[in-house]
């Protein structure tokens, strides 16, 4: 039972927020923003420093990694609100490595490991909200018909996509005969359009529509795999939330020491101390459960959806509330554009509602409830 | 990073299973697994086989007769003894007074008073609180005057935990008006035997008896039963302070209650009403989050790191979750919850409770518990240290 970090992983750290300070400034992300919400010159050099191949085993090409490194790296990330996805290429390479069959693995891993491709999770659609097992998307086995004898076609139509239309390939849930299955489609493909659009926090997504696009199966077990894709996921968002409302504390607490009113900073106010008290209690039990999701993400798949579930539910009550009393404490400048905190309440705002909210997972936990109690139960 | 103890300590961990299965009386864990009245003779029954083996005073080091165990060890050993329905254990005389005696008293005084503690043979009270000093602690008035040999302390105490049950009280007490509060403090040893000391109950809106006054009248106090220094008492007193970070969560015992919690709200038929199982989920994962604090802090302990500005959180949210569990479990009973019928919270008792037996101590449960957000510093003291740690 030990939560240091080893030195490697001190280390990556170190690399990954001295990139972030160095690198990513708030002004840069501002102009990304006013582009659209996505660089691909700041996605290569998260590329460069390794990081898209963290999950990627290292005979294709990647570090090999496992989740306390993910859970350090994200950290840094939010601490910076990055907003180029590099969740989404930990879970590709944990789902190329883990489910895809091995020629499709050995050749679409190194890629992502690389950053040459970025290859982003597409299955949320318009009435499925945060449920993994609903969809309506269908795919279609293609015999004879010019498009391959192995090969699938996708029809149907997803939403919200991760960065969706600067993505190289999408890994799709469709249904095979009413069956969940998992699948690869390449951006490029015939009948595969999609339509990009910035999202309130100033990153990018995009819709998808499949019109018997050509697709390359991953995995017909596909509602386990895309289960354990979306907790990849899940892990590495409270990670980045994590890191996010740390900074977000760093730069009230910067505020509520130099902001003066009534000939004395506003940190005298003793109501005031007690809400940055709140939002440290808050930063705390976040953490916690951070490192409880990034330790659970190897376990058998019924303890690590539990796992995740109670973990996004207290990271969703955490983040709401750092990001709101952030705002409040800042009285009036804390709802401008100008000043940086606010963009750090959109932040947190977003990453609550992505793979599911606190009260979706309130209900995943209930329903998942033993009689027994604990981290260890 | 790792979530999992280490083989030595599974072992360890079920040894201490073990024994406390062999040695816990099953009558006394009966009535702590229902909330049932629990009697002096109990508390003191339990403390007693646990200083016979050694382990009344678990978190001593092996130069005073402790097991010396790590953090870990002890808070393993808090646990299997929380899970196994044993009583918390009476922390005056093992966890308050004797850490100050080990570090401060004279090799005489710790000769003369540990052995006693060690044995739960000697029950102990702690003198702290007045009418008038609470919260502002170190405006204490009771005062101690040297004279000769002794001291004679006049004044008054208030919120003494089991007073009526002590044989000796440690007090603060003022010895000089000079300066500062704080340096005007003395920390002092009294026989509650001693002519002019007199204990007074105070009913709780529980309508126990838990705590009491204790009147000073010209108490004649040997000045041989002062821990070290004059004037130096508050120092003494914030040395305890700066131990026992992590039981003061009782996380151990959150989850024993809140598995109680759902078999109540399973018999109750509310287990699966969405509506309670949710406030259930979001209770489990509250206890959840707060052992993963407690055990980042015992590891952080356990690498010879300072566990820095967490553990200032662990009282305040291991406050909130008592008093969540009492209420979801008083909440659970509804309207059955409503009757005083004190007969049906001793043990043994076969006269019908008007709910279920098990609903009877749940609303005096409650109420009781409104006191952990106030007692061991309240939880706005808490809060105002936690933000200047944060504050810098």
């Amino acid at each position: 039972m030990d939560f240091d970090f080893s030195e490697d992983q001190d280390q990556l750290r170190d690399a990954v927020g001295k990139w972030v300070q160095k690198a990513y400034t708030f002004e840069r992300r501002r102009s990304i923003t006013a582009e659209g919400g996505f660089s691909a010159e700041a996605y290569r050099d998260i590329a460069e420093l390794g990081l898209c191949g963290l999950y990627v085993p290292e005979d294709m090409g990647g570090l090999g990694m496992g989740p306390v490194e993910g859970m350090v790296v994200m950290e840094e990330l939010g601490r910076g609100i990055v907003l180029e996805p590099l969740s989404q290429a930990l879970i590709a390479g944990a789902l190329l490595a883990g489910y895809a069959p091995k020629e499709l693995a050995a050749h679409w891993a190194p890629l992502v490991a690389s950053g040459e491709k970025m290859v982003v999770l597409a299955y949320q659609e318009r009435a499925s909200r945060y449920r993994l097992d609903v969809c309506s998307t269908k795919a279609t086995k293609a015999g004879g018909s010019g498009k391959g004898g192995d090969g699938w076609t996708l029809t149907g139509a997803k939403s919200l996509v991760t960065a969706g239309d600067k993505a190289d390939a999408w890994i799709v849930s469709a249904t095979v005969d009413g069956k969940q299955g998992l699948f690869l489609v390449t951006s490029g493909a015939s009948g595969a359009t999609t339509r990009g659009y910035g999202t309130m926090d100033g990153g990018r997504a995009a819709e998808l529509q499949l019109a018997d696009a050509p697709a390359q199966l991953i995995s017909l077990d596909g509602l386990v795999a895309l289960e354990h894709g979306v907790d990849v996921g899940i892990a590495a968002t409270c990670a980045e939330a994590v890191g996010v409302m740390d900074k977000t504390l760093a730069i009230t607490v910067d505020y509520m020491n130099t902001r003066k009113q009534f000939g004395v900073v506003i940190s005298s106010f003793q109501a005031l101390r007690h809400r940055l008290a709140d939002m440290k209690m808050q930063l705390e039990l976040a953490r916690s459960m951070s490192y409880y999701a990034s330790l659970k993400l190897n376990a058998p798949a019924t303890e690590r959806r539990a796992a995740m579930a109670r973990a996004k539910y207290q990271l969703g009550q955490s983040m709401r509330f750092v990001g709101q009393q952030a705002v409040q404490l800042h009285g009036g400048i804390g709802v401008t554009d100008e000043y940086i905190v606010s963009h750090y309440f959109k932040r947190l705002t977003q990453l609550e509602m992505v793979f599911g909210d606190s009260l979706h997972h309130l209900g995943e936990v209930s329903g998942r409830m033993q009689d027994s109690a604990g981290v260890f139960a | 990073m790792d979530l999992a103890f280490t083989p030595e300590e599974q072992e360890f961990r079920e040894d201490i299973r073990a024994w406390v299965a062999a040695n816990l009386p099953s009558d006394i864990s009966h009535k702590v697994f229902n909330a049932l009245h629990l009697s002096r003779e109990d508390m003191q029954r339990w403390a007693k086989i646990l200083g016979k083996k050694g382990w009344l005073g678990h978190g001593w080091s092996k130069e005073f007769g402790g097991p010396g165990w790590n953090s870990v060890q002890k808070h393993l050993f808090e646990e299997e003894c929380a899970l196994a329905g044993a009583p918390r254990v009476v922390p005056f005389g093992p966890v308050m007074v004797a850490p100050v005696i080990m570090a401060f008293g004279s090799p005489e005084q710790q000769a003369r008073f540990l052995p006693g503690i060690a044995s739960g043979e000697v029950w102990w009270s702690q003198g702290y609180s007045e009418p008038g000093a609470g919260s502002d602690l170190a405006s204490l008035k009771t005062r101690a005057e040297r004279q000769g040999n002794s001291y004679i302390v006049n004044g008054q105490k208030t919120w003494t935990t089991l007073g009526q049950y002590g044989e000796w009280i440690f007090c603060l007490v003022r010895t000089s008006t000079e300066g500062k509060p704080q340096t005007g403090i003395s920390f002092l040893l009294i026989d509650m035997k001693s002519p002019g000391v007199t204990v007074r109950p105070i009913r709780l809106l529980d309508d126990s008896v838990e705590v009491n006054e204790v009147f000073f009248d010209n108490v004649e106090v040997p000045a041989e039963n002062l821990i070290g220094e004059e004037n130096k008492g508050w120092t003494y007193a914030k040395h305890l302070l700066s131990h026992e970070r992590t039981n003061i969560a009782d996380v151990n015992r959150a989850k024993r209650e809140l598995e109680r919690l759902k078999r109540i709200a399973k018999a109750e038929g509310v287990y699966d009403d969405t509506r309670f199982r949710d406030e259930i989920a979001k209770l489990e994962v509250d206890v959840v989050a707060l052992e993963m604090m407690v055990l980042r802090v015992l590891a952080a302990e356990k690498s010879g790191k300072q566990s820095l500005d967490i553990a200032g959180l662990l009282k305040i949210r291991g406050s909130e979750i008592q008093q969540r569990y009492s209420e979801l479990m008083m909440l659970a009973a509804g309207p059955f919850a409503l009757p005083l019928i004190r007969e049906a919270m001793e043990a043994g008792w076969q006269g019908d409770a008007v709910g279920a037996l098990h609903c009877a101590p749940l609303a005096m449960t409650y109420l009781n518990l409104r006191k952990t957000t106030i007692y061991g510093g309240s939880n706005e003291v808490q809060r105002n240290i936690v933000s200047q740690v944060v504050l810098g």
